[in-house]
């Protein structure tokens, strides 16, 4: 729980954020959205630009675990909390997920992967053994426009057998 | 990176209440400048897209504990009681809700995508008035909590869209919470079986705004008509509403060919969707006809399967 002062609204109030492990304390306006402090005060371009209206999914993070279109996020709105970008994913080597879609040809221009691979991370954090309704619901708001899903939806079948196989 | 004063001065002012009384007092001191947020998921994109001004103050209600969860509420345990600030999220993963209320989690599957169901909340789909949301809600006879200068009051959330339907606009507070109706009269019946559906049609399959939602509650008696019902229908920028005059005619009716013909005439007449260049009205009332006759089929046969099986349905 994050402690604040009963009412403030100082706008030169710093951002206290986790993001990759890391601590940070930001000097950024508290209505700038969570896309821009993550690329342009951090240089995490890891986190793509596109729509910009929570509808492709090019901008997906996890705020405390649960996956976030970063482009609705307001920088006050993660005060306190951690989040994880793709490089926080990968920081120790390609994670299952992502060697699934390099195996699977999960990705072709890649804008849209690291999205994808940061909604199905958040998938099967929340559930090891999705059925392919929760599947399509889960990247419901991630789009492609290169692949037609195809390798997509191969890669994430593989990931979840590798998943089950893993945890036996 | 620093920003420079400009950048700063350029950005709106965020306050952080922590109790709603404070943050309604807070919104009465600014007045238009400011503007209550919670989740902002669609209040983003509006900004965006330029059809509000960026406000000059925002008014962070993530802070206020008494406008959050999701739990029963009353004595008994039969009310349940939604916090504003539920995420869409929580409202499709709550099993207890879920059990009671399968509208609302079915409602709440269809809005958008699940990260922005983890950012969007309960209380900004119905004050948005289009939401597939309110269109459930109506079906289940909901009632809002406000809180204003008076104190908190509840009314049912049809008033209100009442209200708003005839350009009496603007909330009568900040709302609190959101009261399903847990039971309606007849389900306390011994064998009456309720059945609940919710459809939306779009213009592709997810995470778009509806082109024609409707919502049914329905009871039968033991002889397979219909004991209570409730359709409530909405879509595009139409206020949803109860269609009145479909629901009285089922009543009493077993769901057979006739009395599903005259209520897809009947919900085709009521049904008062507002059209636009891409949609027309014949095409949206055509459509809230077949899923509002379907889904009393569905239901029907759902019925008389339960009970040839011996085992209410609920």
């Amino acid at each position: 729980m994050i402690e604040r002062a009963p009412i403030s609204a100082d706008p030169s109030a710093k951002l206290n954020i986790n993001v990759n492990g890391r601590e940070a304390v930001l000097d950024v306006p508290p209505s700038k959205r969570l896309l821009h402090v993550l690329r342009e005060d951090l240089g995490l371009t890891g986190t793509k630009r596109s729509c910009e209206m929570g509808r492709c999914g090019a901008c997906m993070v996890l705020v405390d675990g649960k996956a976030v279109n970063s482009c609705l996020a307001m920088a006050y709105q993660c005060e306190g909390k951690s989040v994880t970008t793709i490089e926080g994913l990968s920081e120790g080597g390609l994670t299952p997920v992502q060697q699934c879609f390099l195996e699977e040809g999960g990705y072709q221009c890649g804008y849209c992967t690291p999205g994808m691979v940061v909604s199905v991370t958040a998938m099967l954090a929340n559930d090891p053994s999705p059925s392919d309704a929760d599947i399509e619901e889960a990247l419901s708001g991630n789009l492609c426009r290169c692949t037609g899903y195809g390798g997509i939806w191969r890669a994430v079948k593989k990931a979840i057998e590798l998943k089950k196989e893993q945890t036996g | 990176m620093a920003h420079s004063h400009e950048a700063l001065l350029r950005s709106p002012y965020v306050w952080h209440p922590i109790c709603a009384r404070e943050a309604w007092h807070l919104k009465q001191e600014i007045d238009a400048g400011a503007v209550f947020v919670a989740g902002g998921t669609l209040l983003r994109t509006q900004w965006e897209a330029g059809l509000v001004t960026f406000p000059a103050h925002l008014i962070d209600l993530s802070g206020i504990a008494d406008m959050t969860g999701i739990g029963r509420s009353d004595e008994d345990g039969r009310g349940w009681r939604i916090g504003a600030l539920a995420t869409l999220a929580e409202c499709r993963s709550h099993p207890g809700l879920a059990a009671d209320f399968p509208l609302v989690k079915e409602a709440a599957r269809v809005i958008a995508a699940p990260a922005v169901r983890n950012l969007a909340t309960i209380g900004g789909n119905v004050l948005s008035r289009t939401g597939d949301m309110a269109t459930a809600l109506l079906a289940l006879d909901a009632e809002l909590l406000w809180l204003n200068d008076a104190g908190t009051h509840s009314e049912p959330l049809s008033a209100w869209l009442d209200r708003e339907r005839e350009g009496i606009s603007g909330a009568p507070g900040l709302l609190l919470a959101i009261l399903p109706s847990a039971f309606l009269g007849v389900s306390m019946i011994s064998k009456t079986r309720r059945f609940c559906a919710f459809h939306k049609a779009g213009r592709r399959e997810a995470f778009i705004p509806p082109v024609v939602n409707v919502a049914l509650n329905v009871a039968f008696d033991e002889g397979g008509a219909v004991a209570d019902i409730r359709i409530a229908a909405g879509g595009g920028t139409m206020i949803p509403a109860r269609l009145a005059a479909a629901e009285a005619l089922t009543l009493g009716r077993v769901p057979d060919a006739a009395l599903l013909a005259a209520l897809h005439a009947a919900v085709n007449e009521e049904y008062a969707p507002k059209p636009d260049p891409f949609v027309g009205e014949a095409y949206r009332r055509m459509t809230a006809a077949n899923l509002v006759a379907a889904a009393l089929w569905k239901a029907g046969s759902d019925a008389r399967a339960s009970g040839e099986e011996g085992e209410p349905c609920c």
